[in-house]
């Protein structure tokens, strides 16, 4: 009698955390992911084994752009952090892969090294929307680019070219844009990696 | 008058757990002392920017971190929710967390294993202490189980009798459910860690969680199911520490030649369901309920024999 009460509890239990994939139906998954993951962050597949959702990475951010993501990305992505480039940007502190407890965003130093190894995405510059490009001298892209010279020139009218190797990612000349719709996007890593997978 | 040590215990259980909480409510707002460190770094601008009271907190922020040495990088050193938590430099990782990366990953990194020396310690030496010193959630289901206490004079409401292992089950469905999705499923399925997650989307993002919902449901459970439902049959943790501090250290004692045949105070009023009547320690907290409730003090809590 015991055991039987043992096992029929024992079901009950198993059964109750399967609620959740079926409430997160009622949510729309969307097709295209436009978040990027924090500096540091391993390829998607192997961040998403690691990382707990502990949300220390959210909680030393001094800018406060790293957010922690709810139910609308999926369960796949539950409670994992995510930086939104044109609200808030990463300004590559760093801070973030100094706490990360399970090793999911890998230990980089707060220096020039280390923001350049970051990869969080590439930008992308749409060159028929750019106001540089038609004649208004712009340049606010080229302004807030952590790494100027390097992952970005610039030409005559401030026409801005982004150098692929070089781009880290981190967005800010994404929020930075002053045309809406932003003129230069960022494509997060794992966009890019799916992309490449696709092809092969 | 002099306190008994039911009483004292009881106190100290109610200090602790409130403390947890003030330091998860600490722990979000170290996000905005952040922010401004970064920005302004001058009381006086986020007293322009923000009012007199944040610049109050502020200043106190401050000169609490600049004690340690550099504030900004001493502020940094703390982070986390109950889950895996960093305090002053000193990790904590849930054994639950432990298990669910070990089964996905098969390789841990040193600092999260590390992080276990001092839950597995207490619960070895003290045994299921965490739920009722440490959890934050657990206050929460004291005060509704207390409202349970008054609400019953009026109503009825069933004692859903069930077995432990519903507690087991919630563990290895949520670690299928881990393995398939993310561990972030732990957010919905542990009362601690939801509280954590609600305190933290509030105070540092400004927003509602959907963990709310669940603290809702664990609520209800506890109200209308019986007292103290989610720690007896749905928490994982207090179940899996309970079964580590099994042959704890320190534990409950029964002086047997005082004991009365015919009482069963201690067996009515443990939340966690345990047995002080017939010597049976698994699963004790040590909250010392039953040592205020026994009428004639033959329970006492020290070393086990």
């Amino acid at each position: 009698m015991k055991r039987r009460n043992f096992i029929s509890s024992f079901i009950i239990g198993l059964i109750l955390p399967f609620i959740m994939p079926l409430v997160s139906k009622f949510q729309a998954s969307p097709l295209v992911r436009r978040f990027l993951r924090p500096p540091g962050a391993k390829s998607e597949k192997e961040f998403l084994d690691l990382c707990t959702a502990c949300g220390q990475c959210a909680n030393v951010c001094p800018n406060q752009c790293i957010t922690l993501l709810g139910f609308e990305e999926g369960l796949d992505q539950l409670a994992t952090p995510a930086i939104v480039a044109r609200s808030r940007a990463c300004i590559l502190c760093m801070a973030c892969t100094q706490v990360c407890p399970t090793g999911a965003l890998e230990k980089l130093p707060m220096t020039e090294e280390g923001k350049k190894s970051v990869n969080m995405g590439k930008a992308v510059l749409m060159e028929d929307i750019c106001f540089s490009y038609h004649g208004r001298t712009c340049g606010a892209c080229y302004r807030a680019c952590p790494l100027p010279g390097k992952a970005m020139t610039i030409g005559l009218y401030e026409q801005p070219t982004i150098i692929e190797d070089a781009c880290v990612g981190c967005g800010l000349c994404e929020q930075a844009c002053i045309h809406m719709p932003q003129a230069i996007r960022v494509i997060p890593r794992f966009e890019i990696e799916q992309n490449e997978a696709s092809k092969s | 008058m002099k306190k008994s040590q039911g009483q004292v215990l009881l106190g100290i259980s109610i200090v602790t757990r409130a403390s947890v909480l003030a330091i998860l409510i600490g722990l979000a707002l170290n996000l905005k002392y952040l922010n401004w460190k970064n920005g302004y770094n001058l009381s006086r601008l986020v007293g322009l920017a923000a009012g007199e009271w944040w610049k109050l907190f502020y200043e106190i922020y401050d000169g609490f971190f600049s004690m340690f040495g550099d504030p900004l990088t001493i502020a940094q050193s703390n982070a986390g929710m109950t889950w895996s938590i960093r305090i002053m430099g000193v990790p904590f990782t849930d054994p639950i967390a432990f298990l669910s990366v070990l089964l996905k990953n098969h390789h841990i990194e040193v600092g999260f294993g590390l992080g276990l020396i001092i839950p597995l310690t207490l619960s070895l030496t003290f045994g299921r202490v965490f739920c009722s010193y440490v959890c934050p959630a657990s206050l929460l289901f004291f005060s509704t189980s207390r409202l349970r206490r008054f609400l019953l004079k009026f109503f009825y409401f069933p004692d859903v009798q069930m077995s432990r292992g519903s507690a087991y089950g919630v563990l290895c469905g949520g670690l299928v459910l881990s393995y398939i999705f993310t561990h972030g499923v732990w957010t919905h399925i542990l009362p601690y860690f939801a509280i954590g997650q609600t305190i933290f989307h509030a105070i540092g993002f400004g927003t509602l969680s959907s963990c709310f919902v669940v603290i809702l449901g664990f609520v209800l459970a506890d109200l209308l199911l019986g007292n103290n439902f989610t720690c007896k049959y749905l928490c994982p943790t207090g179940q899996l520490l309970g079964f580590i501090g099994s042959k704890s250290v320190v534990s409950i004692k029964r002086d047997a030649a005082d004991c009365i045949d015919s009482c069963n105070a201690c067996t009515v009023v443990c939340h966690l369901s345990v047995n002080p009547k017939v010597d049976e320690t698994k699963n004790c907290s040590l909250c010392g309920e039953c040592l205020i409730a026994c009428p004639t003090k033959c329970l006492s809590i020290g070393v086990r024999p």
